[in-house]
């Protein structure tokens, strides 16, 4: 069978609706399949290595190198033409050519874990930047780059957060922007794949029914890496990863579930661990996967990532929990560790409170509004260990706020502790321009501790980080169906070290927004 | 042979429905779990109920105990030397087998999940199989222990297998009513993996 982009919507159009083909592909087989989707857009990198190549959690020594072999995206392991365990070598060279060779290696890669490598390369020199590849079967993938962490005193840090990249709701013209940005590094916020069936998108859908097994989860992660954005991104810099809800499916609790919704996590943590260039920490033992994490930057930054899925009771307890006891215990103690410099929450879901209007309740409880108790005290901890130079990094909302973080929000005395910048989504639906309009002043009016507030945009974030000064530049694209939508910045917003809150660039001060708090 | 040490809940203190804070072979990495004896009745698995049966069975099970989430880890060396060595693991001679037996009770989904990890030398996951939980329907919404296995290479350059015992509590309640009993992880030489 050969398919088109033609005549796929040709179909569509007959049947009134593009999500009448989509389903088409339950009946292809894994090559068919491919087809179908390259037709609507997707591309692949060339076999075996056809969702492409990544590195992650750069360390001053180190960082860990990521492939999968994948001859057909869409087909098991077990269906792919490749034996059990494959060879898999790995170079990595200080030059783009691969001749100046300062580490390599071989590794297997089995098809129990999808013929997925992870590499945790050592012996690197710190703040350096170095180009990897991969071999097996003959061929060589396409050419990574990556770079490790500085050590010591740093003058400067520029990284970049992502999160919320809904696949039928748009190209990912953001991370080609990310891609094509001079960063040390990139924080991945989370809702990197979602779970559900086709969503009628005319733009491309999700290419089978709500994922639920191993299987399904494979073949929607390798259904995202068909954006050539997101495979470009990846070999560009090096990430950090957390994950929220849609890794596996909408606002779960990864506690307390029975035993078929156990095993759907199960096998959305094992995929996901397939997909990404994820090292392994604590004393986790697949699929369980410690994500929490704390690294530093130098002398300049402290980042911690926090994981706010895996470990959190149901929301609007009395004595629930986002973090898990563990989890908590840890981020208490890194605040009482800290060092002098930036302290950054890699920070899925929105930390600070948000009423919708005056009077009026939270906008969400699958967020920290949901855990009040544990909230407060972790941010009254903070105020008491007296941490300073807070900055919290958060997606989820798909829209753009900006906060200040007061272990009491009701109280206008309590002092303000830090800032949250919660960042615009890749590619996943924000409220309508309407909505926007009408509710910013509502939100604003209703929650002192918000500055501001833009929803009708897409995009990322960019932050320049110098021990003077932390910078948010709100990048944003003009259109999410072209995939090569051009980059603009929105905003601009800076926070001083040793000063609490944050305040807009006067440049930018005049840019669209539905609430800003002058 | 497994090589695991009391995958059949048979050693150290137990016996009773009342969990224990150690268990022989075994890491306790959360919760507690209770080593029950198929004699102890109340509605926890006996004889008579489908599972293991008989001398397989031995007298004891596995469940979790009061715990939401109880969790037990053992480690495991490969054998340095013979016919599923190191040797004959990095040349892809060497095949694994982890099974074990997988419950809950009656219609709740109280469940079990076992997992193996190989690890090379420096740490890294190498391969991985997981089974369960097993559901209520899978059960036939009885009290009951199924058997469920993987087998899978040996990838080369793997040193250790780190197998993970889980036990999760659906809903509210005390009792974590998932069940396990007869785990094990063999090791067979076989050709090359190719």
């Amino acid at each position: 069978m050969t398919l088109n982009r033609r005549d796929l919507l040709k179909a569509a159009g007959a049947a009134g609706a593009l999500n009448a083909v989509w389903p088409l592909t339950a009946g292809l087989s894994p090559a068919q399949a491919r087809e179908a989707a390259e037709a609507l857009g997707s591309t692949y990198d060339k076999a075996p290595f056809t969702l492409g190549v990544a590195s992650g959690d750069p360390q001053p020594t180190g960082v860990v190198l990521w492939t999968r072999l994948a001859p057909e995206p869409f087909a098991e392991p077990g269906e792919q033409k490749l034996d059990e365990v494959v060879d898999v070598r790995w170079v990595v060279a200080e030059d783009r050519a691969l001749r100046r060779v300062v580490a390599r290696g071989t590794v297997p890669a089995s098809a129990t874990l999808a013929h997925s490598v992870h590499v945790p390369v050592g012996g690197l020199r710190p703040g350096r930047t170095y180009y990897y590849a991969f071999t097996a079967l003959g061929r060589t993938s396409r050419l990574g780059r990556t770079r490790t962490a500085p050590a010591g005193r740093v003058r400067s840090a520029r990284f970049a957060t992502a999160n919320c990249q809904s696949y039928p709701s748009g190209h990912y013209a953001a991370l080609r922007g990310i891609a094509r940005e001079d960063l040390d590094f990139v924080i991945h916020l989370g809702d990197y794949i979602y779970e559900y069936g086709p969503e009628g998108s005319d733009i491309r859908d999700h290419n089978g029914p709500e994922i639920l097994t191993l299987r399904d989860y494979r073949v929607r992660h390798a259904l995202y890496k068909g954006d050539p954005s997101l495979r470009e991104a990846h070999a560009a810099h090096p990430w950090f990863l957390t994950w929220d809800d849609h890794e596996v499916s909408n606002d779960y609790s990864g506690t307390g579930g029975g035993a078929p919704f156990m095993r759907r996590r199960a096998a959305a943590y094992q995929a996901w661990y397939e997909h990404q260039p994820h090292r392994g920490a604590g004393e986790s033992v697949l699929p369980d996967i410690d994500i929490h994490r704390v690294r530093r930057w130098g002398d300049l930054l402290e980042l911690a990532v926090l994981d706010l899925r895996q470990y959190r009771s149901a929301q609007n307890l009395p004595d629930g929990t986002i973090l898990g006891a563990d989890q908590k215990a840890w981020l208490k103690k890194t605040v009482d560790r800290a060092p002098d410099s930036w302290h950054i929450w890699a920070n899925s879901i929105m930390l600070s409170q948000l009423r919708g209007r005056p009077g009026g309740g939270f906008m969400f409880t699958d967020q920290w509004d949901g855990f009040l108790g544990e909230r407060k005290e972790v941010l009254e901890h903070v105020r008491t260990s007296g941490l300073e130079d807070l900055v919290v990094l958060t997606g989820d909302w798909h829209s753009a706020f900006v906060d200040d973080i007061r272990p009491d929000f009701d109280n206008t005395e309590s002092p303000v502790v830090g800032t949250e910048f919660t960042a615009h989504s890749v590619t996943s639906g924000a409220y309508d321009a309407q909505w926007n309009a009408t509710n910013g002043p509502l939100m604003g009016a209703a929650n002192p501790h918000l500055q501001y507030f833009e929803g009708n945009h897409y995009g990322y974030d960019v932050y320049e980080v110098t021990p003077e000064r932390f910078t948010t530049h709100m990048r944003v694209i003009d259109d999410r169906r072209d995939p090569a939508s051009p980059v603009s910045t929105l905003t601009t917003f800076h926070v001083d070290r040793g000063t609490a809150g944050a305040y807009e660039d006067p440049a930018t001060k005049s840019s669209p927004a539905q609430y800003r708090r002058d | 042979m497994n090589l695991l040490v009391n995958g059949d809940a048979e050693k150290g203190p137990g016996g009773t429905a009342e969990p224990v804070g150690r268990v022989v072979g075994w890491t306790v990495r959360q919760g507690a779990p209770a080593l029950v004896g198929y004699d102890v009745g109340g509605g926890y698995p006996t004889p008579a109920d489908p599972g293991p049966g008989g001398a397989a069975a031995g007298a004891r099970f596995f469940s979790g105990g009061n715990s939401p989430l109880t969790t037990l880890v053992q480690e495991a060396d490969l054998p340095a030397g013979g016919a599923t060595g190191h040797r004959a693991v990095d040349a892809g001679r060497v095949r694994y087998v982890l099974s074990g037996w997988l419950g809950g009770y009656a219609g709740q989904e109280d469940g079990a999940r076992l997992s193996v990890e190989f690890r090379d030398r420096a740490g890294t996951p190498l391969a991985l199989s997981v089974l369960g939980p097993v559901s209520a329907a899978e059960r036939g919404n009885v009290t009951a222990l199924v058997e469920r296995s993987a087998e899978a290479a040996v990838p080369p350059g793997a040193r250790s297998a780190h197998v993970q015992l889980s036990f999760t509590r659906s809903g509210g309640g005390t009792s974590n009513d998932g069940y396990a009993d007869g785990i094990s992880l063999r090791l067979t030489a076989s050709g090359r993996h190719s």
